[in-house]
């Protein structure tokens, strides 16, 4: 089990202990974490997963590939250096501690 | 609770259009859900298929393309390799070769992209409801919700106003090819033989195939840049573009899907306004937050893309039964949107569900609806102008269903309204 925060601007954190093997997409989901809805179940074709990663923890989410990068273009609430969709993320015990920033659309 | 209708007595023939005319077999589907969640189904004039009913099973499955490919058709129709290969769009093909087109389309149908043509969408509303409320009483289904899907598309297109008529009964004959109203050609009836490489088996595909190439041409020729084609034809990052067959085979795949979806949504609303007030007046009344939830269970509720079908690619099993390689497996995202395994009341319209993650755009696997951005924005728009309008609306006589197990909705809807 792996320890995963979401930050939520002027919301509480949401904290959960998380299966390994999962993606963080689907950690969200079951954690009910708002604003993140994986609606293509992971395959990247939707961009309802955008997370921003805790920048000292951007390294340890492992490289964004092309489709990603691509998909990252077609986000909701505009891309950043330290964005990922989170299905591409799988949990793993390296990530203990990991802490997410959850963008709010306008 | 399930709604019932003639007919329908927990054993529809789901091959059948004709169980479709009252609207979808639901007391069938909840039976299925319970008893039969992967049944079998001889298919009249074609192979038999699967049908998958249950939401867990449909999220579950949807994304294992390597299992249950698209890359033999996504409609029960039979097709050769031959057909295939001429009708077919980058929906009719698997990751990673659809990863690659839809990375080239997906930008420009993005929530950010779409959420710039609120302000186009909220004139044409307007357009709309000014020409249709001005009659008191009148069809809903062709004057509201067929008409703007089909000027918003023209939008952003840049399709001449005066063509859209044309284009959208175009698309209605690829897309309710089994409604006698809608097409000379009957699949289940006719012979098509005659048609069989051309788009969805109908002549009117050719006949768009041939409009879209002129109008890039006429658009080139132009140096028009306006709209979501000139986006569709720019490179992307990695320098690719999307090829002319590419580009021809999606027109007509969006002039089909980006029409009688929406319509089918709209109507199914108006219709779901018209028997329970009180959802006209929570719209009215209720908090702001309820146009953030009302668009999706208004399309939760519709379903109008009923199925699409997948074909095994080895053999499998589940709940005990024997799926072979080359079967064909349909999603009944109908179904799942009614499985109360997973929703709270599934047959209770509530505007303010959420998380409501149902299943109506193919939710769960890579094909999820490119459109839905924009089909979930027109609808939010339409409703918020019409319930700004009118005091009340009410039925004036039959609705009347297409005839299709695919495709499906309200196709006629006289209403009468009172103005605010
Ligand atoms: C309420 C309205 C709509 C519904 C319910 C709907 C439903 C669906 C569903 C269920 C799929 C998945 C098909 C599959 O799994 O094989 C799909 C795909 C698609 N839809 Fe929609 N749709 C709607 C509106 C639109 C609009 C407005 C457009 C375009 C302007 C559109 C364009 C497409 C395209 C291009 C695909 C294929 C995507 C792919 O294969 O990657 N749809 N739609
Ligand atoms: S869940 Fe769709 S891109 Fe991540």
């Amino acid at each position: 089990m792996t320890r995963i925060t979401w930050k939520i601007e002027g919301d509480r954190d949401i904290s959960g202990e998380v299966e390994d093997g999962l993606n963080l997409m689907e950690a969200a989901i079951a954690h009910d974490v708002p604003y993140i809805y994986g609606e293509c179940g992971g395959c990247l074709s939707c961009a309802t997963c955008h997370v921003f990663v805790e920048p000292e923890w951007l390294e340890m989410t492992g490289p964004v590939d092309d489709v990603e990068d691509a998909m990252l273009e077609m986000t909701d609430v505009e891309r950043r250096k330290t964005s990922r969709l989170s299905c591409q993320v799988e949990v793993s015990p390296e990530l203990d501690g990991l802490v997410l920033h959850v963008p709010i659309p306008e | 609770m399930t709604i019932r209708h003639p007919g329908d007595d927990g054993f529809s023939n789901l091959s059948d259009h004709d169980s479709f005319i009252h609207g979808p077999p639901h007391h069938t589907f909840a039976r299925l859900r319970r008893e039969d969640p992967l049944a079998w189904t001889d298919g009249g004039q074609f192979k038999g298929f699967w049908s998958m009913t249950r939401y867990a099973d449909i999220m579950e499955y949807n994304r294992n393309t390597r299992l249950l490919s698209s890359a033999q058709g996504i409609r029960i129709e039979d097709q050769s390799h031959e057909e295939y290969l001429a009708r077919r769009t980058f929906q009719e093909t698997d990751p990673p070769e659809h990863t690659h087109t839809r990375m080239l389309v997906g930008k420009a149908f993005s929530k950010p992209v779409i959420a710039g043509f609120e302000g186009i969408i909220r004139r044409l509303c307007e357009e709309i409801l000014d020409q249709a409320l001005a009659q008191k009483e009148f069809d809903a289904a062709s004057m509201i919700s067929r008409q703007l899907p089909m000027r918003m598309l023209g939008q952003i297109l840049g399709i001449p106003p005066e063509d859209l008529d044309w284009l959208v009964t175009k698309g209605d004959e690829l897309i309710a090819n089994t409604d006698p109203e809608y097409t000379e050609h009957v699949l289940d009836k006719d012979d098509t033989e005659a048609f069989r490489l051309m788009p969805f088996r109908s002549p009117a595909g050719a006949e768009l195939y041939r409009y879209a190439k002129r109008l890039v041409e006429d658009k080139a020729a132009r140096g028009d840049t306006d709209g979501v084609l000139h986006l569709m034809l720019q490179p992307n990052a990695q320098g690719d573009r999307i090829s002319d067959d590419e580009f021809r085979n999606f027109f007509c795949l969006l002039v089909a899907a980006g029409n009688d979806t929406t319509r089918y949504t709209l109507s199914a609303a108006i219709h779901a306004l018209a028997s329970q007030p009180e959802l006209l007046g929570q719209l009215q009344q209720g908090q702001d937050t309820i146009w953030d939830t009302a668009a999706d269970e208004f399309i939760r509720w519709a379903s109008p893309t009923m199925h699409f079908r997948r074909t095994a690619t080895a053999d499998f099993e589940l709940h005990g039964r024997k799926v072979r390689e080359g079967d064909k497996v349909l999603y009944w995202f109908v179904s799942g949107n009614r499985d109360d395994s997973w929703f709270d009341r599934p047959f209770e319209i509530d505007l303010c569900r959420s998380p409501n993650r149902h299943m109506a755009f193919g939710q769960g696997g890579p094909h999820i609806c490119l459109g839905m951005w924009l089909a979930r924005l027109e609808i939010r728009v339409l409703l918020q102008e019409l319930a700004m309008r009118v005091k009340s609306i009410r039925q004036s006589g039959d609705h009347e269903y297409v005839r299709s197990n695919f495709v499906g909705g309200i196709k006629r809807l006289p209403v009468r309204v009172v103005l605010k």
